[in-house]
């Protein structure tokens, strides 16, 4: 396969401005990366800063709802609340290391914009956060920890105002500054090489599942269930079980209100290959190729795209993608809730919905892990009026 | 007439080639077509013709507005393709250079799309998210179908990427001025005159210069510099987003600017 490439998916579909930082950073990346100094500085970090490496837990009651044996990946732990810290630490590294001083990034659930100023400041770097308005409006405890740290928080309202608008935003504005900042790209999307860095840091997340559930049941799960829209956590728990046909790995994408056109975030369900943001991937878009804005209340989910790696694994088959309607990603905060006392992320909520829908499929035998990617904190106001209004 | 005749025909007259950018569409098709038509009758020698696509990454401020505003006006690349058809059934026989992102000629077949925009009658194309890396199929099928694919350069490129473009590049090289996104600004930094003489030392390609040029002056700056001309196009749509409601009304300024900056691009070729 290509460099940078997935099957047909990925690729580098930038201007020229931007394509000569990005062969710089991959440069960089390879040379870092390997080396014994990053990786003792990278692991330290997630160590000691992060807490790493976070739990396999065993959801005794939850298991039992379902019935099958179920663990959660507790990336909920992960200081600042969801999985995002970790490739955020791997990426302010590399900035270090590139003798940049500042990063840039979007964020829509807020989580990677709180990850990457927390990540910033451990690295003495300044970061500005880009933010839809309505994501700022719908998630403002965490724009307000990011203000904390002592990030910019720049609200962008062209187009609908969320995430797909945030990134192209992003994107320009790096175009005037990429010899001094650097964007820390959140997801896997983007061009080349972005959507290999963040999975690469983010497998992690897999390696220490690996070893877990090897170390607590002596086999590899028969299911891995996680959710998403770019791919990071999922790619994260999935890569180091690619290789490894018996396990079932299934990729949980926001359902919204409907499959209806302009109604979710299926771009799996109702998009096709194009090109956004740098990558050729699927996303949802008309039959002229315009690009449709994506609709689910999960505002990490919200992204019309799905990443080049996720897109080829589900094209290829070895993942299966699947989606979870709001309705019932709300029900699932609440089983979760009452089962196992964690408030989930609407955004991890989706894997969880999933397995209570498909609850028949699943034998009482039947080992799976579920990431369990981020805590619902954020949402809790979301939750809390879905719940009065309904 | 052709890319190689107009600067031919340029040269020969001792002038520097303006080239004004219009996304097609904005606030409507009507518009759109006595727009380009008062360009190409007050000083355009190469007309830009964009299809707005959803997500302008390359695109500042101005050009983001103006393709948001077109799509939601409904404008289609069909309708894009057939307004070329008008523009040539009107007697605007100035050459013109397709922009586009991507998406759409991937979405309707790369090789299909040029066809239909060189049987409008369309010379070239560009597609800002395409850098030589991924260029294979648009340089492949450019050259079935006969249509010039325009490669951009900025100031970030180094010099075995310049090598690497100014090899495969036709029709001419678009230099970016400054490292940013389309939109008027007040000054052209040096680096811009830099960057035309580096790109220069690479080859004898007709070299247009563009983002940021918004008047007269900076267009005479880059001409003299080295550039075969200038590009501008934020600028005219600055112009008659004033207006929205009966933009016609905003083309005699619009006619007097393209003249400017025209002459602009006369003076800065005395000026070297």
């Amino acid at each position: 396969m290509k460099k940078g490439k997935f099957g047909e998916y990925g690729g580098q579909y930038i201007n020229e401005v931007l394509m000569p930082i990005l062969i710089e950073l991959e440069a960089a990346f390879e040379k870092h990366y390997p080396t014994a100094e990053f990786q003792e500085k990278l692991n330290g970090l997630l160590r000691d800063y992060a807490g790493r490496p976070t739990p396999l837990y065993y959801a005794k009651n939850f298991s039992k709802l379902v019935g099958c044996k179920i663990y959660l990946k507790r990336e909920d732990l992960v200081c600042g609340g969801s999985h995002k810290l970790n490739n955020a630490l791997g990426q302010a590294l590399l900035t270090k290391e590139m003798g940049k001083s500042r990063l840039i990034t979007e964020t829509a659930a807020g989580q990677h914009g709180l990850a990457t100023a927390m990540a910033g400041n451990v690295c003495e770097l300044e970061t500005e956060v880009f933010m839809g308005v309505k994501d700022i409006k719908r998630q403002a405890s965490n724009v307000k920890r990011m203000k904390l740290l002592g990030a910019k928080v720049t609200p962008v309202d062209i187009g609908m105002g969320v995430l797909k608008d945030a990134v192209s935003d992003t994107l320009r504005k790096w175009t005037t500054c990429s010899q001094t900042t650097h964007y820390l790209m959140g997801s896997t999307v983007g061009p080349h090489p972005f959507p290999e860095i963040v999975a690469t840091f983010q497998s992690v997340i897999g390696k220490e599942i690996k070893e877990q559930i090897l170390e607590k049941e002596g086999r590899l799960p028969d299911t891995m269930v996680a959710c998403g829209s770019g791919g990071s956590n999922a790619l994260g728990a999935f890569r180091p079980f690619i290789k490894e046909k018996e396990v079932k790995l299934v990729f949980v994408e926001g359902g919204g209100e409907s499959l209806e056109s302009d109604n979710n975030a299926a771009a799996f369900q109702i998009g096709k290959p194009g090109i956004l943001h740098g990558a050729l991937m699927q996303v949802l878009q008309d039959e002229n190729g315009q690009i449709k804005p994506s609709k689910t209340r999960a505002a990490g989910l919200n992204y019309p795209g799905r990443g080049p790696e996720i897109s080829f694994l589900v094209e290829s088959g070895r993942v299966e993608a699947h989606y979870a309607f709001d309705k019932e990603v709300f029900e699932a905060v609440k089983v979760m809730g009452r089962t196992e006392g964690l408030i989930p992320a609407l955004e991890t909520a989706h894997a969880i919905a999933y397995m209570v829908k498909h609850r028949q499929e699943f034998g009482e035998e039947e080992l799976v892990v579920l990431n369990y990617s981020g805590r619902g904190d954020k949402d809790l106001e979301a939750i809390m009026r879905y719940f009065h209004e309904s | 007439m052709n890319l190689e005749d107009k600067f031919q025909e340029l040269k020969s007259r001792g002038e520097g080639a303006h080239m004004p950018h219009v996304y097609f569409g904005d606030p409507h098709e009507e518009f759109s077509l006595r727009l380009i038509e008062t360009l190409a009758e007050n000083g355009a020698d190469i007309l830009e013709f964009g299809i707005p696509f959803s997500d302008p990454t390359a695109d500042g401020p101005t050009f983001q507005a103006v393709c948001e505003r077109a799509l939601e006006n409904g404008v289609t690349p069909a309708k894009c393709i057939q307004g070329i058809k008008k523009l040539r059934d009107m007697g605007v026989e100035n050459p013109i250079v397709v922009t586009t992102y991507y998406n759409i000629p991937y979405v309707a077949g790369v090789g299909n799309f040029l066809n239909k925009i060189r049987e409008a009658g369309a010379q070239a194309i560009i597609v800002p998210n395409v850098p030589v890396e991924e260029a294979d199929v648009l340089l492949a099928e450019g050259k079935k179908s006969g249509i010039h694919v325009i490669f951009q350069i900025a100031p970030t490129t180094t010099e075995d990427r310049l090598k690497k473009i100014a090899d495969i590049a036709s029709g001419f090289l678009y230099v970016i001025n400054v490292e940013g996104v389309t939109g008027a600004r007040e000054s052209l930094a040096d680096s811009t005159l830099k960057l035309v003489k580096r790109v220069r030392q690479h080859t004898d390609m007709p070299l247009l210069a563009g983002f940021g040029i918004s008047n007269r002056q900076q267009a005479s700056n880059v001409v003299a510099a080295g550039a075969d001309g200038a590009i501008a196009g934020s600028c005219y749509a600055k112009i008659y987003e004033k207006n929205l409601e009966k933009p016609e009304e905003t083309l005699p300024e619009i006619a007097d600017l393209v003249g400017q900056i025209k002459q602009g691009c006369i003076e800065g070729y005395r000026r070297r």
